[in-house]
């Protein structure tokens, strides 16, 4: 039981901790809740103050004053709690006026009740002054509206607490420091009104309530000053996502763990011809065609088309899962990216490239088959031959770059790296028998799980490129090219070694800038295929002179999970 | 000769150190002075002076009201300074200065004080929680940047000429007088209505007198005050007049047997310093004089004290 002078020390000191709170959130009054903070502890400033005076009255009629007054500091504390909360946590697109008035009917209700309390038995059934531990106190019974009046108060007390327990989970501390404090704050004085209201403090008739305000106001100012509350103010993330979500190029489509639609962007709306008013909680099967065909996570295998004839688009469909801290699915997002104009331009150059290479291959046929029935020496008649066969090298070589591009669409596909590299050694072996190809395949401890070693599927035609190569240019004397595979980490890395001419300056320029201009230029198809084909596993490309001559091309890629 | 050598090294260590030790007086009160003068703890130690007058004119028992009055002072000013700190760097540079770099200690500490004050007047019943409240209302709607947007038509206090005076003024008087009065439940009378009215005109002549000093930082920013709208010259007659007729309150209240002789005698000593301070207006340093003028009260305490301590 605390001693009358007490009691008045601490709710004082409630006085001066909840005004220093106040003045400084007025100070910052441009941050985003600082007034409904203000409001707030002026709130419960009021309530205290005059709890204080009731306290000190001697009289029943100057308790019941003070005790309807303290209602004006009641009530409009959890309007601006809740104001407060909405309005820091970045939806203040609900901080509106006609909002606030309507927040505020009932708060009005009970103070208009207080002030005609004579008049009815709404607010108090019963008043009356009764000696507690030798203390003369108020003693009230509520009436119908008092619970009315309370119920709202922790209605809204819990409607707050909702986005503010959101930053709780922040993954920012400075946030996270600031909504333990504002919740401290909160639920100090509620916890004990509780405790009153069920009958388990010590005076039955004091409330001590203002009293735990001390603590709320010690926890708002600790989460001012030591978290920098509303200096630091996440009310930005919650906008910024949603503009983002808004925004972003593709179209997304938010549904829950049971399959519902629960928010889309427009550009989602757009895509699927649908009104997000008509689309929102409706079953996500009824709104995403071959809804029942996209993974569980991760990309579509199959392109969507939605739209008829001319029309119609194409989509990579995307699934990301929605996990909550535990890890439980709550649904996910569906991501729909317009493929429509790549796969066009893919199309065109797949009919051209067909095109060209089914007539360079006829003419060129044409050509070598008619070099022999031509009447010139026996030397320009190879040449025609040879130029013939180049010609028809290049056409193969575009074949390869397609292929690559075929493969490189071909996800969770993949390949036997030894396999791979084994198969081009001995064709290059049988094709140049003249030039020594060694081959390692070392086995480190990155790689001493004894599983296959995996790769992309287009590394196929970049690995055979690189060995062919190193061994049709290679001029030296004695040929020789060596072909090393480690594991590093999570990657393997192919080296391979001659001691041929090496590559030109100005092939490398071309490779590093990544285009070719009428100058500058690579002599054909070979190195882009390589540089291309590498660049589509997620791998490097580097070329370097060899010590005493020559050229080394390392690729290094990513190890993948071996197909089944 | 090595005894020469020791004598001559404590010669200089002795000087050394006591060199050392006024220079850290000096600093330390040269800067303790400043944050007394800058920050308005000055303001607060001569309102106490003043409410401690009002209790003696009024007869009124020993009361927090001196505290409260000192700490709301504090305050308000304190806030002022913080809220003006770019308008004040035109007239008063070197408080400017102090005043921004320590703007945000000053501001907690007027928090801070703000909350005591209406904590210890709770103690004084209603009567004395509203007049603690009114400065804070005043604090807002003083300063505040919000009030012309709440109403386009209504032009900051501060503005409107002898209104931004008298606002400042009813503020001090009614804060000296109804404060002690309501922390004792005394009866109001006709003395209350006397040291009232002796306030506000001391309190009018308190704030036109720095404003003199202020006139192109208030032109600059719009503020009509006397010297602003007249000239020194006119103001100086216009304090002379204030002065007199507050002269005559006293004379008045005395005569009327409302106020001890005595006790009039010390407020006629406080008016005739307030006289030499008026007629100085324009003349000597503006800062030393608003600062002069401020000390009326000291003046008034020592003449109410003096002949106390002489019996």
């Amino acid at each position: 039981m605390l001693p009358p002078g007490t009691l008045t020390a601490v709710m004082l000191l409630t006085v001066v901790v909840g005004t220093t709170a106040a003045l400084l959130a007025w100070r910052e009054r441009q941050e985003p809740g600082a007034v409904p903070l203000t409001v707030m502890l002026a709130g419960q400033v009021w309530w205290s103050v005059f709890f204080v005076l009731e306290h000190r009255a001697v009289t029943l009629a100057g308790k019941v004053f003070y005790s309807d007054i303290q209602w004006l500091g009641v009530v409009v504390i959890p309007v601006a709690w809740l104001l407060f909360a909405l309005e820091y946590t970045g939806r203040d697109h609900y901080v509106r006026p006609r909002y606030v008035a309507l927040l505020s009917v009932v708060p009005a209700i009970t103070v208009a009740l207080t002030a005609t309390d004579p008049y009815h038995d709404l607010l108090y059934l019963d008043t009356g002054l009764v000696t507690e531990a030798g203390r003369t106190v108020l003693h009230r019974t509520g009436g119908p509206w008092y619970w009315v009046i309370t119920a709202y108060t922790y209605l809204l007390g819990l409607l707050g607490s909702i986005p503010l327990l959101g930053l709780v989970r922040s993954d920012s501390l400075p946030f996270r420091g600031q909504s333990l404090g504002l919740l401290v704050g909160t639920l100090a004085p509620w916890a004990s009104n509780v405790l009153f209201l069920a009958g388990a403090v010590p005076v039955p008739s004091l409330d001590p309530t203002p009293v735990f305000f001390a603590v709320s106001g010690v926890a708002y100012l600790g989460a001012i000053t030591r978290f920098r509350l509303l200096g630091t103010s996440p009310s930005a993330n919650h906008r910024a996502r949603r503009l983002v979500f808004e925004r972003m190029r593709e179209g997304a489509v938010v549904v829950d763990r049971h399959d519902y639609v629960v928010d889309m962007n427009e550009q989602a709306a757009e895509i699927l011809d649908v009104s997000p008013g008509d689309a929102l909680g409706n079953p996500a099967a009824e709104v995403i065609p071959r809804y029942e065909h996209l993974p569980e996570e991760g990309r579509a295998s199959r392109h969507l088309t939605l739209g008829e004839g001319l029309q119609s688009r194409q989509y990579d469909a995307t699934v990301t899962a929605v996990a909550d801290f535990h890890g439980r699915s709550l649904g996910g997002v569906i991501s729909f990216h317009d493929v429509s104009d790549h796969l066009q331009r893919q199309q065109r150059l797949e009919v051209l490239n067909r095109v060209l290479r089914h007539n360079i291959r006829t003419e060129t046929n044409l050509i070598y088959g008619n070099a022999d029935l031509m009447d010139a020496e026996n030397g320009h008649v190879e040449a025609v031959k040879e130029g013939a066969m180049r010609i028809e090298a290049i056409s193969d070589k575009a074949r390869d770059v397609i292929d690559i591009f075929e493969r490189g669409r071909q996800s969770g596909r993949s390949l036997a790296l030894r396999a791979v590299l084994q198969e081009c050694i001995e064709a290059v072996r049988e094709e140049h028998p003249s030039v020594a190809v060694d081959f390692e395949f070392v086995r480190n401890d990155d790689c001493a799980d004894g599983a296959e070693i995996a790769v992309s599927p287009v590394l196929s035609s970049v690995l055979k490129n690189v060995v062919e190569n190193a061994v049709e240019h290679n001029d030296a004397a004695d040929p020789l090219v060596g072909v090393r595979a480690t594991c590093v980490d999570e990657a393997v890395e192919i080296r391979v070694a001659d001691n041929g001419p090496g590559i030109s300056d100005h092939e490398r320029a071309a490779l590093e800038r990544g285009n070719e201009t009428p100058l500058e230029h690579g002599s054909g198809l070979g190195l882009w295929l390589i540089a291309w084909g590498t660049e589509m596993a997620d791998g490097d490309l580097t070329i370097d002179d060899r010590e005493g001559g020559g050229t080394v091309v390392t690729v290094r890629v990513p190890r993948v999970v071996p197909e089944e | 000769m090595p005894r020469e050598s020791n004598y001559a090294s404590d010669v200089h260590g002795a000087t050394g150190r006591t060199g050392r030790i006024v220079e850290l007086l000096t600093a330390y009160g040269e800067r303790a002075g400043n944050a007394l003068v800058y920050s308005s703890a000055y303001l607060a130690a001569i309102a106490m002076a003043e409410v401690a007058i009002a209790m003696v004119l009024l007869s009124l028992p020993p009361n927090p009201a001196p505290v409260v009055v000192g700490l709301v002072t504090f305050a308000v000013y304190t806030n002022d300074r913080v809220a003006d700190v770019d308008t004040d760097a035109v007239s008063d540079p070197d408080r400017s200065a102090f005043v921004r770099r320590h703007r945000d200690t000053l501001y907690v500490l007027a928090s801070v004080a703000y909350g005591l004050a209406v904590a210890i007047s709770v103690l004084g019943g209603p009567v004395a929680l509203a007049v603690t409240l009114l400065p804070g209302v005043f604090w807002v709607a003083y300063a505040a940047d919000w009030v012309p947007s709440v109403a386009p038509h209504f032009r900051r206090l501060k503005q409107v000429l002898l209104v931004n005076s008298l606002v400042v003024a009813l503020a001090w008087a009614t804060t000296l007088t109804a404060l002690p009065v309501a922390f004792t439940d005394a009866a109001v009378t006709p003395a209350t209505a006397v040291v009232f009215a002796y306030f506000l005109l001391r309190s009018f002549v308190d704030t036109e007198i720095p404003n003199v000093g202020d006139v192109e930082a208030d032109r600059a920013i719009g503020v009509a005050t006397l010297p602003v709208a007249f000239g020194v010259p006119a103001t100086r007659r216009a304090l002379y007049g204030v002065d007199l007729l507050t002269l005559g309150l006293v004379a008045a209240a005395a005569s009327a047997g409302v106020l001890q002789t005595w006790l009039a005698v010390a407020l006629g000593v406080g008016l005739a310093y307030s006289l030499v301070v008026t007629g100085l207006l324009g003349r000597v340093d503006n800062d030393a004089l608003a600062l002069a003028s401020e000390c009326e009260y000291l003046v008034v305490a020592t003449a109410l004290v003096g002949p106390l301590l002489l019996l």
